[in-house]
């Protein structure tokens, strides 16, 4: 019998490298327990309670020990100065395009944009040597292309703003799969 | 004594869970132990941090275990008080009793 997967991604997300293992093998053993006890049902949410309300103690956690600013600072780098640089970029080449300044952009700028992010999350993901680091890492770079859209001179089709947020995580989670599977 | 080396409540609660429990004191028998005795719903993250500050402040040491399978194949990190560890509870002890000295409980108005 396994918890739900979501909020164990959720605890693996906020807890950090030091804590993870521990924490979920604690919840993993209560929650067997209350599953034999009281049905699987009482367990899963006394399972993602316990994550949802432990989750901002485990992020402070993780802070302290300085591992939460690592993954926030790699975000920065990899995901959201990216996005802002190609974002100036893409501003400074329609700027001397006659007729074009101030015009919506071509899709074959957003998908540049979008493939950009991938391979930048990637790289970022590839680096994490453990589950905890490169959950931390997809939420971290989520965030930072969020942040790096919010920050952008245009403002963004929905659509591309959905696929870059979704892409980032998703390719650094793919990569360090990957690796692992490896 | 410095401001830093007093134990907080919960500290000191993580500390005596930690001494009842023995040699099987980790996180999930902690919490369990502090939310059976006192009623409180403890969250295992409040548990967690706290054994970590314990450990920082040198009143706590930490062994790892091998993995388990009812634990889902993880290890498991258990806890045990050190001299220094000991000494705070005794001091801490000491504190409440000196403080409680004299005192008639249930106090009037209060509802226990």
């Amino acid at each position: 019998m396994k918890p739900p997967a979501w909020a164990h991604f959720v605890l693996w997300a906020v807890a950090g490298e030091n804590e993870a293992e521990f924490v979920a093998g604690d919840l993993h053993e209560e929650f067997l327990l209350l599953c034999a006890a009281e049905g699987r049902s009482t367990g899963s949410r006394w399972y993602v309670r316990q994550v949802l309300r432990s989750a901002a103690t485990l992020l402070g956690l993780r802070f302290r020990s300085g591992e939460a600013a690592h993954l926030v600072a790699a975000a920065l780098v990899a995901v959201a100065m990216p996005l802002l640089l190609l974002d100036r970029l893409w501003s400074f080449v329609y700027s001397h395009i006659p007729l074009k300044d101030g015009l919506e952009r071509a899709p074959g700028f957003w998908a540049a944009n979008v493939v950009c992010v991938c391979v930048c999350a990637s790289m970022c993901g590839s680096l994490a040597q453990s589950l905890p680091r490169a959950a931390g890492v997809a939420v971290a770079s989520a965030a930072g292309a969020a942040c790096a859209l919010w920050c952008g001179a245009a403002p963004a089709p929905l659509v591309y703003a959905g696929l870059v947020i979704l892409a980032a995580p998703a390719s650094s989670m793919a990569v360090y799969a990957w690796r692992r599977s490896r | 004594m410095a401001k830093g080396d007093a134990l907080g409540e919960f500290e000191y609660l993580v500390m005596l869970a930690v001494l009842r429990l023995g040699t099987n004191a980790y996180g999930m028998r902690v919490r369990q132990e502090i939310a059976a005795r006192t009623g409180r719903d403890v969250t295992i993250g409040a548990v967690y941090a706290t054994l970590e500050r314990l450990a920082e402040k040198g009143l706590l040491t930490a062994a790892l275990s091998d993995p388990t399978p009812e634990r889902g194949g993880r290890a498991k990190r258990s806890f045990t008080l050190t001299g220094a560890g000991m000494e705070a509870a005794n001091r801490a002890r000491q504190d409440l009793a000196s403080m409680l000295e004299g005192l008639q409980f249930p106090l009037a108005g209060g509802s226990q």
